[in-house]
């Protein structure tokens, strides 16, 4: 039986810092070379350390692995590499136990064309199971629907020799889509989620959600059914599940992802895509306009919601959300080596995106953490782990967690070459060089900045809870910005320019009120009615508390 | 039942933790009945809501029917007790609405069977309430439940099955399992009567027969190794296995520590004279800190008393007998469920003798051995060293100083934080832990 260990809070997710995980990357609790449950129980210990809420569990099932674990094959198992359900659920309980909730990928849109139910429906057309994908004898249907592995997929449709049709699939032409206009279909889905609620995991990230439905004349993405489809899913797992979270992964303008959220009865989180971008973007050009504009353009989202924020992740960094002229410029600054692009993306991780930069890593982790939304960390960003563009496809990215300068990076006690990937060696990013072990016995570590920088941001609910107004200035290098909730009131300005840089802000609204630095609680001289005067280092930043004058000591 | 009348009754309590929490609603979220006949004895579980969304479940007692309830009086409190150890007795199981009561008697606990005399509350507690029978018996009632199973309960019915005899009997227990929560209510113990506590005794004594205590804490030190031994000794029980520690632990308890020190040496006041002795020097204690956990193992790590000291230990007819295996009240109880090194039990004891050998002097005008601080210490740790299951500690007594030493300093670091925001006169004992630690540091490395 799974214990109680939480307090009931429905909104946990709204001041939570997440974390991401590749379970075939973290630890290895067997010996096989190959990341599994058993060694993500070993470095609990660790990640409640560093102090994330909630952790991200990339795709866990069966599988072919032929695309990372989201082709899955059985949605009721696990892949044997990572251990069993018994595992899993100990897992979860143990994260539990140390304050730590576990959500899931899952992967509604499709299934590997392993899966017995495809393998079912092409064999036979007229049985069961033959209208739970979607057939057609022409591959002329959904002309409107564009392809999204481009460099991969010249259709989305494929023939099926055996059942003589074509089959439809928004990805890879080994994951066919299911048919969610099919009622059985739309059940078997909910059933998949009810098992893995049943034991004990706080939610999932559903990948790929626009695509769940088809329709003629339309681009195949974010139809009305398959919001109408969200709401039932979110009713069911609210009726029977409490305090869960859906979180979807819609690569979508932000006008089009607020439909995710419905009127608070669809997904509680979704992913704030060009957020991203635009991030690495105003590094690079030193202008803070690019976060401004499409903070401007974020629409409202319900009380009960919440963005989920990163800077980094398990697949390329993603510019499909930027326009070309931009990617173009992105390409240029980010990705100088075309081994370095994949679809329309950057695969790279973020130390490398930054030249190892530490002002840059600290800068970027700022912003993120002040933005209104719930940061998702990558795992291995928080000690500054690279990358391998040498490795296929987004392999470079999944490379084992570096532990310690020992053999195999203390990720495995396997053979060199039994691992799933090898570990980093490069002089710069290699594990001798960047590991845990190191940088935990290093105070001014990035690893220790990030434990106290989580520790900080966690201490502020007006973080993840507050609203956001910007701060523009006259200088353009600045990202200013105030939060508010309740009576707590934060101003964050950074500097995004290579050089030293002086900000007035108007803040006359706050006149009265002095700013408290928030990691040394230094008091800035009071605000007055004249603009207030910031001088910030070359990629600087500074956190204020605003507080009313008596109450500074 | 009245909504504002159970928020003004509870929020009144001595055992209400959040007095800080606004409170927005208050539930009752089951009742048990203990006796149907006039009056009517029940128990309740009754959440509280705060503004922040949060809220806490507590254990309430009271007499009466649908209509004209009262709570807990002390004198319908004895009555509730006595329903509550009889029901123990008897191993009750009573339903409520959301789920149901279990009520335990611990085997061989023969005094179980007697009649039960005379009651009196005990005054002196935070989060619990007590009642104590005979001189005898005492039942202790959990206040604010948590989920999950009571660490206290979970020690006392280990440490008796193997057969360690120096904790009070455990009589009896009783708890609740259903939706709101699965959780222990309470439990029935054996009171100690006539004993002295440890931490007055050492006042006494240090003050008029320094050399008596001394040769008490041979005993102690035996004692408490024989706790560490017993708690370690089930590899097949998972809630008490013995287990060896992550690879990291060692780094994250450095990381840990280090942290709280930069923090606590950051808001030092400069003008406070007592504090002469470490002022400045943070970055030298954080430097020793790192020589201390640059290398070697950390032993292994069991379940612990998790908050050991003189004040948690009583003489009784010459013998020690611990107490409270609560842990630390802040802690959450999965963190007081954690298992840890021994060497932190060990670490509290020894930061407990520096504290008394100063409250005597303070409190009593004693005049102490300068030496007496140390010869405590040595006298604690030979025997205990000697006693205990030597696999629980890091191989090397090179090894087990140092681990010992980064307890105390974590200890004392919390100490001096503390004592500077609670009680300013008693700054010094922190101070000179400190101060004693580095110079020790510094001779071991």
């Amino acid at each position: 039986m799974s214990e109680q260990w939480f307090e009931r809070d429905p909104l946990w997710f709204k001041r939570a810092v997440f974390y991401e995980i590749h379970i075939r990357g973290f630890f290895d609790g067997n010996d096989d070379g190959s990341g599994d449950f058993r060694g993500l129980i070993d470095k609990l210990d660790y990640l409640e350390w560093l102090g994330v809420d909630c952790l991200w569990l990339l795709p866990m099932y069966e599988s072919p692995l032929r695309d990372g674990g989201y082709d899955i094959s059985n949605f009721f198992a696990l892949h044997p590499d990572y251990g069993s359900v018994e595992d899993f659920r100990e897992f979860v309980e143990q994260a539990h136990q140390r304050g730590m909730r576990v959500i899931a990928d899952l992967v509604m849109n499709h299934t590997s064309a392993d899966h017995p139910w495809f393998q079912e429906s092409r064999t036979e057309p007229a049985g069961a199971k033959g209208n739970w994908y979607v057939w057609s004898e022409s591959d002329e249907r959904y002309p409107e629907a564009r392809v999204i592995f481009i460099d991969a997929e010249p259709s989305n449709w494929t023939l099926d020799q055996l059942r003589g049709e074509y089959y439809w699939h928004r990805f890879f032409h080994h994951q066919p889509d299911l048919n969610f206009a099919n009622p059985e279909v739309q059940e078997a889905m909910l059933e998949v989620l009810r098992f893995w609620l049943d034991l004990g995991i706080d939610g999932f990230r559903l990948d790929a959600v626009p695509y769940l439905f088809e329709r003629e004349g339309t681009n195949g993405e974010n139809l009305p059914e398959t919001h109408e489809y969200l709401k039932r899913v979110r009713a069911e797992v609210d009726a029977r599940y409490p305090d869960r979270l859906l979180l979807a992964e819609a690569n979508q303008w932000p006008e089009d992802v607020v439909d995710y959220f419905g009127d608070g009865d669809e997904c509680q989180m979704c992913f704030h895509f060009p957020v991203m971008p635009r991030m690495f973007m105003a590094l690079r050009r030193e202008d803070a306009t690019p976060i401004y504009e499409i903070l401007d353009r974020t629409p409202h989202i319900p009380d009960n919601c919440q963005w989920g924020l990163f800077l980094r992740n398990h697949d390329e960094l993603t510019l499909e959300m930027v326009t070309d002229e931009e990617r173009d410029y992105m390409y240029a600054e980010y990705a100088k080596d075309p081994r370095m692009k994949l679809n329309l993306g950057i695969r790279r991780r973020l130390a490398p995106l930054l030249d190892a930069g530490r002002d840059e890593a600290e800068l970027l982790h700022a912003i993120l953490f002040s933005l209104p939304g719930s940061p998702v960390l990558y795992y291995g960003d928080e000690i500054g782990m690279g990358d391998n563009v040498y490795l296929g496809d987004r392999d470079g990215v999944r490379t084992p967690m570096q532990w310690s300068g020992d053999r195999n990076a203390g990720f495995s006690r396997a053979d060199w070459a039994q691992l799933y990937l090898q570990p980093l060696m490069d002089p710069v990013y290699g594990f001798q060089a960047v590991n845990v072990e190191a940088q935990l016995r290093t105070p001014n570590s990035l690893l220790r900045w990030m434990q106290r920088f989580i520790a900080l941001r966690k201490e502020h609910p007006v973080f993840g809870l507050g609203s956001y107004k910007p701060l523009p200035a006259e200088n353009t290098r600045i990202f200013a910005h105030i939060r508010t909730w309740e009576e707590d009131i934060v101003m964050c300005v950074h500097n995004l320019a290579r050089s030293a840089q002086a900000v007035q802000l108007d803040l006359s609204e706050y006149a009265g009120m002095v700013p408290v630095e928030m990691l040394g609680r230094t008091a800035f001289p009071p605000i007055g009615e004249l603009p207030y005067l910031l001088t910030l280092a070359p990629r600087g930043f500074f956190w204020f508390q605003l507080r009313p004058e008596g109450q500074v000591e | 039942m009245d909504e504002q009348a159970l928020i003004e009754y509870v929020t009144r309590q001595r055992w209400y933790g959040a007095k800080s929490r606004m409170v927005s609603h208050a539930e009752v979220l089951d009742t048990i009945v203990l006796r149907h006949a006039e009056p009517q004895l029940s128990l309740a579980l009754v959440e509280m809501r705060y503004d922040t969304g949060a809220h806490d479940i507590y254990q309430l007692l009271f007499s009466g029917g649908t209509e004209g309830v009262t709570f807990d009086s002390i004198r319908e409190e004895a009555g509730i007790a006595r329903e509550i150890v009889s029901a123990m007795r008897t191993g009750l199981t009573l339903q409520g609405s959301q789920g149901v009561a279990e009520f335990h008697p611990a085997e061989d606990f023969s005094a179980l069977g007697r009649e039960l005399g005379a009651a009196r509350a005990v005054s002196t507690e935070q989060s619990n309430s007590s009642m104590i029978f005979d001189e005898a018996l005492i039942l202790k009632v959990f206040r604010h439940l948590e989920p999950g199973i009571n660490p206290e309960l979970e020690m006392l019915r280990f440490l008796t099955e193997r057969g360690f005899r120096n904790i009070p009997a455990l009589g009896g227990w009783y708890g609740y399992s259903g939706g709101p929560l699965t959780a222990t209510l309470g439990l029935l113990q054996q009171y100690v009567a006539g004993a002295v506590g440890g931490w007055e005794l050492a006042l006494v004594e240090i003050t008029d027969a320094p050399e008596r205590f001394l040769d008490r804490l041979d005993r102690l030190g035996e004692v408490t190794a024989k706790m560490h031994t017993a708690l370690g000794a089930d590899p097949n029980d998972p809630a008490f296995a013995p287990e060896e520690p992550s690879v990291e632990s060692l780094g994250l308890l450095t990381a840990t520590v280090d942290e709280e020190i930069a923090r606590v040496f950051l808001s030092l006041p400069d003008d406070d004279e007592r504090l002469g002795p470490i002022l400045g020097r943070g970055e030298e204690v954080r430097e020793q800190l790192r020589l201390l956990t640059h290398a070697g193992s950390a032993g292994r790590v069991i379940r612990t008393h998790g908050d050991y000291h003189l004040g948690q230990t009583l003489l009784s007819n010459n013998e020690w007998v611990i107490l409270d295996f609560e842990g630390e009240p802040a802690r959450t109880l999965v963190e007081r469920r954690r298992k840890r090194s021994p060497l932190r039990d060990v670490a509290g004891m020894l930061r407990s003798f520096a504290y008394a050998a100063t409250a005597a002097e303070l409190t009593r005008d004693a005049e102490i051995p300068d030496d007496w601080e140390e010869r405590a210490r040595e006298r604690f740790l030979e025997t205990y060293l000697e006693t205990v299951d030597a696999t629980l500690l890091p191989p090397g007594e090179a090894a087990i100083e140092r681990l010992l030493a980064v307890f105390e300093l974590e200890k004392a670091v919390y100490e001096l934080r503390y004592e500077l925001d609670n009680r300013p006169d008693w700054v010094g004992i922190p101070v000179a832990g400190i101060e004693r630690l580095m110079r020790a540091a510094a001779e071991a490395l």
